[in-house]
């Protein structure tokens, strides 16, 4: 099998060859390249150098075309603050200040932004793998988006203090989401991620993400799936235990769990969803190989009889991982430890 | 008093203040708002905010009608109220998220402490310095981000050269949390910023 047939079987339950691995290496390929990293959110072209770098590196079963979670905010108007050594960050929000929603427009993806160069990155990565490893693109989900369109904050308050304008806010979101997306897929990704931590039920209630973040999500991911994806990949960081029962509703096939959240009770809130994660993100900084071998063993065993399951990280490996650690979670996967 | 602590686990900011009006006007001393409103209100939010149900949302709601209290029993130029100690917080050196910080703020200082904020993407120099400067209980850095470690690390040993040694350090946030007290340097490492509060009324002398 080769790593795309391999995420496929685990996604459809039927057994692969070897449990998939899928390391969560974004900005960590540029530090493993001995490139900037602001300099890598900004270039697609060496985004997709440093990701096939990664690859072949690791030997892994994905590559990701993807930046930071401040795309699509920049792409509408946020101004940004670059770093050397850093993933950017949001100087001014898109609507901060009052700003009106009537006032910004949906961003084109080929235009827009650093957009066209995540397109260049999705398009390279998957001219140099084809049909062979996984090409993830990635959308922040409509609620993320909201909370990086105006400030977490103000969002927060707005989502309470104006439902009618926050439910307008959230529209655009998805809609965003959704052409993003779509350009994404087309430019070659296999499907884009879609990344939500600000849906977690550690920032909004389980009712407010049931009541109006799950409709706009199954929204995305049917046009996703019309569009051609492989999967709906869903990530949302954090304790998102309590709403995992919701994601049939989403139409996820494949959901991260953070290491926040015990892996058998999302086999059994989930037993037909395909699971990814969850391994401790700074483990990768921290630990030893032994104890990540260790670790992803444990996983490798709790998931045997079950299947559907890709061995990964609970979220981002940091960019200054250890490189060795990455390593020994790929081989625990590759050598059934 | 039950209505005000209604309103403030509500997050009805308007009402909350509405609340604290009339007893101001029926003449109950401000203290006493504080400690039997406020404080009782920011107890019944720990103990259904535990780790595992920890709502941001719910937290920033009843902490915004918390503040609004405070700045209608208080405001700018009258003598604040009694404080368990001052607490010096931060997000470090190249980390320009702050909510975490901003929500740690809201709860300690509905809890009575006196809150010195040195805002986001602060060097560790100027967090100690404000530390000497306010006689401060404890310091808290949040942090969202892993590469920030090797700073955090550095803030207990700083601080003990500068004959600081007393005042406590404590770490929060998302990426910081992933790390034990003692890879961190630092003395207690909160989950959320009730157990940082909870941490906190234990230094402060036994201090529910």
């Amino acid at each position: 099998m080769n790593s795309l047939e391999r995420i496929k079987a685990a996604v459809n339950f039927q057994p692969p060859d070897r449990v998939p691995v899928i390391a969560q290496v974004f900005g960590h390929a540029a530090t493993l390249a001995g490139v900037a990293l602001g300099e890598y959110v900004r270039n697609g072209k060496l985004l997709a150098r440093c990701q096939i770098q990664a690859l072949k590196h690791y030997d892994y079963d994905a590559v990701f075309a993807l930046m930071d979670t401040n795309v699509e905010t920049e792409a509408a108007g946020s101004v940004l603050t670059y770093r050397a050594d850093q993933y950017p960050s949001v100087r001014t929000y898109a609507l901060s200040d009052g700003a009106d929603l009537d006032g910004i427009s949906i961003p084109d993806p080929h235009q827009a932004g650093r957009m066209p160069e995540l397109l260049e990155a999705a398009r390279i990565l998957r001219q140099e793998v084809g049909d062979d490893v996984l090409v993830v693109g990635c959308v922040l989900g409509p609620m993320t988006l909201a909370t990086q369109l105006l400030g977490i904050e103000a969002a927060l308050y707005l989502a309470i203090d104006e439902p009618e304008r926050f439910s307008r806010l959230l529209d655009f979101a998805t809609e965003i989401a959704i052409q993003f997306g779509i350009s994404q897929i087309e430019a070659g990704a296999h499907l884009p991620i879609v990344f939500n931590p600000s849906a977690s039920p550690a920032i909004i209630p389980y009712q407010f993400f049931r009541e109006i973040e799950l409709p706009r999500l199954r929204k995305v991911f049917a046009a996703f799936k019309q569009a051609g994806a492989a999967a709906n990949w869903l990530h949302i960081a954090g304790p998102a235990g309590p709403i995992l029962p919701l994601y049939p509703q989403a139409g996820v096939d494949i959901a991260n769990i953070d290491y926040e959240v015990e892996p058998l009770d999302a086999q059994r809130a989930i037993p037909r969803i395909c699971l990814d994660g969850n391994i401790k993100p700074f483990a990768f900084v921290e630990a030893t190989p032994d104890v990540i071998a260790d670790e992803s063993s444990r996983l490798i065993h709790l998931f045997a009889d079950r299947g559907g399951f890709i061995m990964s990280s609970g979220c981002e490996i940091p960019p200054e991982s250890k490189p060795e650690n990455i390593a020994a979670m790929v081989a625990a996967a590759r050598h059934r430890r | 008093m039950d209505p005000l602590v209604k309103a403030l686990l509500d997050g009805d900011q308007i009402q909350a203040i509405a609340e604290a009006r009339k007893l101001h006007d029926m003449g109950v001393e401000h203290e006493r708002i504080v400690t039997e409103g406020i404080e009782v209100a920011m107890e019944q939010l720990d103990t259904k905010c535990t780790v595992e149900r920890f709502n941001l949302l719910e937290i920033m709601l009843a902490g915004r009608a918390v503040m609004g209290v405070i700045k209608e029993l208080y405001p700018p130029g009258v003598p604040s109220l009694h404080t368990k100690g001052t607490v010096v917080i931060a997000s470090p050196e190249g980390d320009v998220h702050d909510l975490g910080k901003n929500v740690l703020k809201m709860v300690l200082t509905a809890k009575a402490y006196h809150v010195v904020d040195c805002g986001k993407d602060c060097p560790i120099e100027r967090l100690i310095g404000a530390a000497e400067r306010e006689g401060a209980l404890a310091v808290a850095v949040s942090g969202l981000m892993t590469s920030l470690i090797h700073q955090v690390r550095q803030i207990k040993d700083k601080m003990t050269k500068r004959g600081l040694g007393h005042i406590k350090v404590m770490a929060g946030g998302a990426a910081l949390k992933q790390a034990s007290a003692e890879s961190l340097n630092v003395d207690f490492v909160a989950q959320t910023a009730f157990d940082g509060a909870r941490y906190l009324d234990q230094i402060a002398g036994g201090v529910k």
